[in-house]
């Protein structure tokens, strides 16, 4: 063995000692965060105000299990979509005092006094998906980007020109706002690119029935084929209805978008021959689960940041065989098929 | 005396006994029915009262009666369309559209206040509005003749469709000084919304136990053809409860637009509590017929279920079905108290 072989063997064993201390030390830094992260003894309020679709009930699981997994009692409320009894559960949480609150979803304008008054009690609040200055931290995907994803997929598909018909019921959740103002920020560069006007409203509850029967209507109101190129909702419930309403109608020129990823509509887009295009599936229990990591860093004395983005997925006709897969076995194995 | 009229004789006195024997017999039933809600509601109480952490605060038991600021208003107009229209749950009086016309009021009022215009005239729209369903519910009731059942079931569709076609499924935004002091106004530490029941409750109170006018309600709604016979204008009463039932939907749909800063849709998710509210009440009179004492502390009872059941941290879901199951009881064992006639 030559000296300079020698002295290369040793470099390269420094290197490798202190790549080994580097990653123990990485190692045992993690161990400590992840020490560090418990609830034990921490009362937390987890409020939803309906657990009805994929998306909430994922959420929801995921709050729920993460205070559990880090040792904490979780005093969870389903307001099942009545706002009245999310503003009454509210004020009671409040009375109860616990440690911190996690709020998912619900109408701003309805919470945000309520909201108030939880940062007055001195409790600090979390929210998911939903954008208020109240909240130490919203958990959440980054809906800017969704926005402009799904909406530049969209315009793809239809060669930059030709109708959407767009449903815009829930403008005053926010969540829904910024995907809709992407939305109309991206067809502001394709002016061939037309929103049929008045748009159409989605509803709670009878979702997927009134998408069906609106889609319908709109397609029998313009019988010729390749009038209607797209529809757009600001999550995927509309869109089964709008998928289904197209293929009745043998009109599968007309392409549906949607954002959230239940697993139904990931199955439409696998399918080939589904107008269902393309959906931003996001990630709502892994969104629940660091929302509750972010209260556990709070609660022991760390930074925590105003807001969290979990990556969500564009899948589309392409990428479904691929993308999608790894979203449906996360559903089966959470038993929501 | 001939052995045959005699015997006819003998027939007849049995024929008087056997029902003076059911009389007592339902009289207990009723009594025993009576006793044994009551009895479940002080238990469910009291043990809430023992294991539901900060149950008895002053703090909590304010946010309670709060939170049943708008069930409360809404019972009462309940309550009394079942005073007036008799309290046989099919045939009797009942006002199903209350919880929709309130969503109506509610998305009128928002509307009104939004367009720029102030409290007082936003505060007539609503009443208006709720009055103008109530008369609907009248016409068809005593003008028309329909069941009420089925009538106030028409007109709840009405009111929804109304309330859609104004607001768009949308939440409509409403703030103005009268909202203001809804929601943060207070006196000697009870907040104006828990006031506006107390006071509500007592306006009630003397209006239908205290006047002619209630006690002839009672008549009308007990023995149409007595009252009828007696000089009472029945159809003027029952249209009148329906008219009031409207009225009633206004001032909850402005409470309720205080405590969400909006009109929102999904009003008429609170028919059942409202009708469980109403038909819960009955079990504290003696003649199982709501009364205002009543079909408040069963509003509070409600309040009161949902609250510990959350302070004890019982799934919220549990809540309706509790809720259903107490008016399942409630009306089978009324109807068995009051025997086939009132439940046919």
């Amino acid at each position: 063995m030559s000296n300079k072989q020698s002295r290369s063997h040793g470099i390269l064993k420094t290197a490798a000692i202190a790549l080994a201390a580097a990653c123990s030390l990485q190692f045992v830094l993690s161990a400590a965060q992840a020490q560090e992260l418990s609830l034990k003894g921490k009362r937390i309020g987890v409020s939803i105000v309906g657990t009805d679709h994929y998306w909430d009930l994922m959420a929801f699981r995921g709050i729920q299990d993460e205070i559990k997994a880090l040792g904490g009692e979780a005093i969870a409320l389903d307001a099942g979509r009545k706002d009245q009894q999310q503003i009454a559960q509210l004020q009671t949480l409040i009375a109860q005092k616990p440690d911190a609150i996690v709020e998912v979803l619900g109408n701003l304008e309805v919470l945000n006094p309520w909201l108030a008054k939880i940062r007055e009690a001195d409790i600090p609040l979390f929210t998911v998906d939903t954008a208020t200055p109240h909240a130490i931290n919203n958990t959440t995907s980054n809906n800017y980007n969704i926005g402009a994803e799904i909406a530049l997929q969209m315009v793809a598909d239809m060669g930059g020109k030709g109708n959407v018909l767009v449903f815009n019921g829930f403008y005053s959740v926010p969540v829904c706002k910024i995907r809709y103002d992407q939305m109309k920020y991206v067809l502001g560069s394709f002016p061939d690119v037309k929103i049929v006007e008045p748009e159409l409203r989605d509803v709670i509850p009878n979702t997927v029935q009134a998408a069906y029967s609106n889609i319908t209507d709109m397609l029998t109101k313009s019988p010729e084929k390749g009038s209607l190129n797209a529809v757009w909702a600001c999550w995927d419930v509309p869109q089964i209805g709008a998928t289904q309403a197209a293929e009745a109608a043998g009109r599968q020129e007309l392409k549906t978008y949607g954002i959230d990823g239940s697993p139904e509509v990931i199955k439409m887009v696998m399918d080939a021959k589904s107008p269902a295009a393309a959906v931003a599936a996001q990630q709502p229990y892994e969104i629940g689960k660091t929302s509750v990591q972010n209260v556990a860093k709070y609660l022991a004395g760390q930074k925590v940041p105003p807001f969290t983005f979990v990556p969500a997925v564009l899948i589309n006709k392409e990428n479904a065989a691929v993308t999608g897969k790894p979203f449906l076995e996360a559903a089966e194995k959470a038993g929501v098929k | 005396m001939t052995a045959t009229t005699m015997r006819a004789a003998g027939t007849a006195a049995q024929g008087e006994k056997q029902p003076r024997v059911q009389n007592t017999g339902k009289r207990l039933g009723a009594v025993a029915v009576r006793l044994g809600a009551i009895a479940t509601f002080a238990l469910i109480l009291i043990y809430f009262a023992l294991f539901a952490p900060g149950f008895l605060s002053s703090f909590n038991l304010i946010n309670v009666v709060e939170q049943s600021a708008i069930l409360g208003v809404l019972a009462f107009g309940m309550a009394v369309v079942i005073i007036g229209g008799g309290s046989n749950v099919t045939e009797g009086g009942i006002d199903l559209s209350i919880a929709a016309n309130m969503g109506l009021c509610a998305a009128v009022f928002a509307t009104v206040l939004q367009a720029g215009y102030p409290d007082a005239v936003a505060l007539l729209a609503a009443i208006a509005c709720g009055v103008a369903v109530g008369a609907l519910n009248a016409i068809a009731v005593v003008g028309l003749g329909i069941l009420p059942l089925l009538a106030s079931l028409a007109v709840m569709n009405i009111a929804a469709g109304a309330e859609l076609t104004l607001t768009q499924n949308t939440v409509v935004g409403a703030a103005s000084p009268l909202l203001a002091f809804l929601v943060s106004g207070s006196f000697l530490g009870i907040s104006a919304l828990a006031w506006c029941l107390i006071l509500f409750s007592a306006i009630m109170l003397v209006f239908i136990h205290k006047t002619t006018f209630g006690l002839r309600l009672y008549a009308v709604g007990g023995h149409p053809e007595a009252a009828r016979a007696a000089g009472i204008n029945v159809p003027l009463h029952v249209g009148f409860t329906y008219l009031f039932s409207g009225f009633c939907a206004a001032i909850a749909s402005v409470l309720a637009v205080s405590r969400l800063s909006a009109s929102t849709p999904g009003s008429g998710e609170m028919l059942l509590s409202v009708l469980a509210a109403a038909l819960l009440g009955t079990v504290f009179s003696r003649r199982l017929v709501p009364t205002i004492g009543g079909t408040l502390l069963s509003v509070l009872f409600i309040g009161f279920l949902a609250n510990g059941f959350q302070l004890l941290n019982v799934s919220s879901y549990w809540v309706n079905g509790v809720q259903g199951a107490l008016i399942l009881l409630v009306v089978a064992v009324t109807s068995f108290a009051r025997g086939p006639e009132a439940s046919r």
